[in-house]
């Protein structure tokens, strides 16, 4: 039986994996792989951030989780979001300078917001919401 | 880790580390001049006043500088705890501790003790606030984990180093009759050992895995590591209290200290090659560089307890390998990450992407890459100067020329940063 934190951080690194394998094809100037590589990274980026935003934070808070901390984790989402619209907007144009420069700025942003939620608040999750672990999962499947 | 820590205030000021990271360079050049003026080849003569001036204006000028800045910013990141007052504590120890370096280092230069008597308090004073303030931060996280112990032990060492070093000063300029080469011999071990090593491994812990995409460090080596060097550093320093000791006495006490730092070099050179984003990074190069030299440093180091005859040299090879090699490759190689990373954070807490340099747009890379070989060569000349006087002149010429390219860039960042934020003042309403 997974915790919260093991769950999320092993979908953490799922991304960052998405991540080196999309910036590896997009500074080759492969630019079909990067495609490809970049929605998957995409893609699975907005479905962790709809997992936590739409189902573990409303949780979290309602529980009487801290909402203060919530608030700074909903906004460094909106923080990349917007890099990775402008990644994507790098990859339509094939633009590997641009390309390189976002998604180095991109990894330091994320790993940072990532180390925080793996190290306060999943663990607080945890703590919280330890009962209703198992429909939390479904819930965070279908979202 | 503590809820504080996921405030957005958590940061210092921008200007906080950069005044540290632009003084930095400054003192890596004078370095080279110090050197210039020396009288034959410095790095033959280890002991030399110019070569004690130089030393100093690298690792207080400029190790010292940019950790004391930097620190600031790696302790919300590594233990989720920013450090109190930051803007006071950074006054408190950026003025003194220039005065502190400038003053010590003339003092040595032109042999007046009355500048040395105006630099152990300076420097003395620049410490403790900087040890308070981190002790203070590290009492306040609550989370348990390896780095916080290394750090808390670095931290510790940097307060016996401290001390050693003011009490050394102090003694030199009354002319004391003190034990000055075990005294030094200990201020070097934990300045070096202790204080650059154990704060390399507890930031590295954290920030390898984070930044690198490397596996995580196995967890019996973080739990023992830096308890295990520091206990071998407390060992190899007792050995010093008596007036004679048995040479196998030191002989162990020394191997178990180098085979230690040698694994921690392995260890992360392993992961490193394990490492998932393996696009071409300078900094990344940087800090391979520095766990290279980390590992010949201890293989010097090694090898000089097996070949007592060559001993000298191959131990003036490790502190060459471990000061310019190991400590300065890694600093550097963090700056060049940490400088583009701040410039771009605080322009853009405004909350507007647009019109935001990404980090590659702030210090260009084409230049992170010729620092990065002229470092290297630096590093070479230095391993072949103490017995090469043309290699003794390349390595001034090397640490000149890295001073102005690491200010260049610095002061590159810092430009981007106004003229950007300019910007964003003008078109807003």
């Amino acid at each position: 039986m997974h915790t919260i934190a093991e769950h999320m951080t092993a979908d953490h690194k799922a991304c960052d994996n998405e991540f080196a394998v999309a910036e590896q094809a997009a500074l080759e100037g492969n630019w079909s792989e990067a495609e490809t590589a970049f929605k998957t990274f995409n893609d699975d980026m907005a479905r962790h951030f709809r997992m936590e935003e739409e189902v573990l934070f409303p949780a979290l808070v309602s529980a009487g989780g801290p909402s203060g901390p919530v608030h700074i984790m909903r906004m460094e989402h909106t923080q990349i979001r917007g890099l990775l619209e402008q990644m994507a907007a790098a990859v339509a144009q094939k633009d590997e300078q641009e390309y390189g420069g976002l998604s180095e700025t991109l990894l330091m942003v994320m790993q940072q917001h990532n180390n925080k939620e793996e190290n306060i608040l999943y663990p607080i999750a945890d703590q919280i919401l330890a009962k209703e672990r198992e429909t939390l999962f479904d819930r965070m499947q279908a979202a | 880790m503590k809820l504080a820590s996921l405030s957005a205030e958590q940061a210092p000021p921008i200007s906080v580390p950069l005044r540290f990271f632009i003084a930095a360079p400054i003192f890596l050049a004078l370095a080279a001049l110090l050197l210039a003026m020396a009288d034959g080849n410095p790095f033959a003569e280890p002991h030399a006043p110019a070569q004690i001036a130089a030393t100093h204006h690298v690792t207080l000028g400029f190790m010292a500088m940019v950790m004391l800045g930097a620190i600031q910013q790696l302790l919300p990141v590594v233990i989720g705890s920013p450090m109190p007052a930051s803007r006071l504590v950074a006054w408190l120890t950026f003025l003194p501790l220039i005065a502190g370096t400038l003053s010590l280092s003339a003092g040595f230069m032109l042999g007046k003790s009355e500048l040395l008597n105006l630099s152990w308090p300076l420097l003395g004073l620049a410490f403790l606030v900087f040890i308070a303030a981190s002790l203070t931060s590290l009492a306040r996280a609550t989370a348990k984990n390896a780095t916080k112990t290394a750090l808390l032990l670095s931290i510790l060492s940097l307060a016996g180093a401290v001390t050693l070093g003011v009490l050394l000063a102090r003694g030199y300029a009354a002319g004391l009759p003190l034990p000055y080469a075990r005294l030094a011999a200990a201020h070097i071990s934990l300045a070096l050992g202790g204080w650059v090593l154990l704060l390399v491994i507890g930031v590295s812990y954290q920030v390898v895995p984070m930044f690198q995409l490397t596996p995580n460090y196995p967890k019996w080596l973080t739990a023992g590591l830096a308890p295990a060097i520091f206990a071998a550093l407390l060992l190899n320093l007792a050995l010093l209290v008596p007036e004679s000791v048995p040479q196998w006495a030191r002989f162990i006490a020394e191997s178990i200290f180098w085979s230690l730092a040698g694994c921690f070099a392995v260890a992360t050179i392993r992961l490193q090659n394990q490492r998932r984003r393996r696009v071409p990074d300078a900094a990344l190069s940087f800090f391979r560089l520095g766990m290279l030299s980390l590992l010949f440093a201890a293989l010097f180091s090694l090898a000089a307890l097996l070949l007592p005859a060559a001993g000298d040299q191959l131990r003036t090879l490790s502190a060459l390998a471990f000061l310019l090699g190991f400590a300065l490759s890694l600093i550097q190689g963090m700056l060049y990450k940490i400088v583009p990373f701040l410039v771009w954070f605080h322009l853009f807490r405004g909350g507007i992407s647009a019109g935001i340099p990404n980090m590659k747009n702030i210090i260009p890379e084409a230049w992170m890459w010729r620092h990065l070989w002229l470092h290297g060569g630096t590093l070479l000349a230095a391993l072949l100067a103490p017995w090469w006087n043309v290699a003794a002149w390349l390595v001034m010429l090397g640490l000149l020329l890295q001073g102005a390219l690491l200010g260049y860039g610095v002061f590159t960042g810092i430009a981007v940063y106004r003229r950007t934020l300019r910007k964003i003042e003008q078109t807003s309403p």
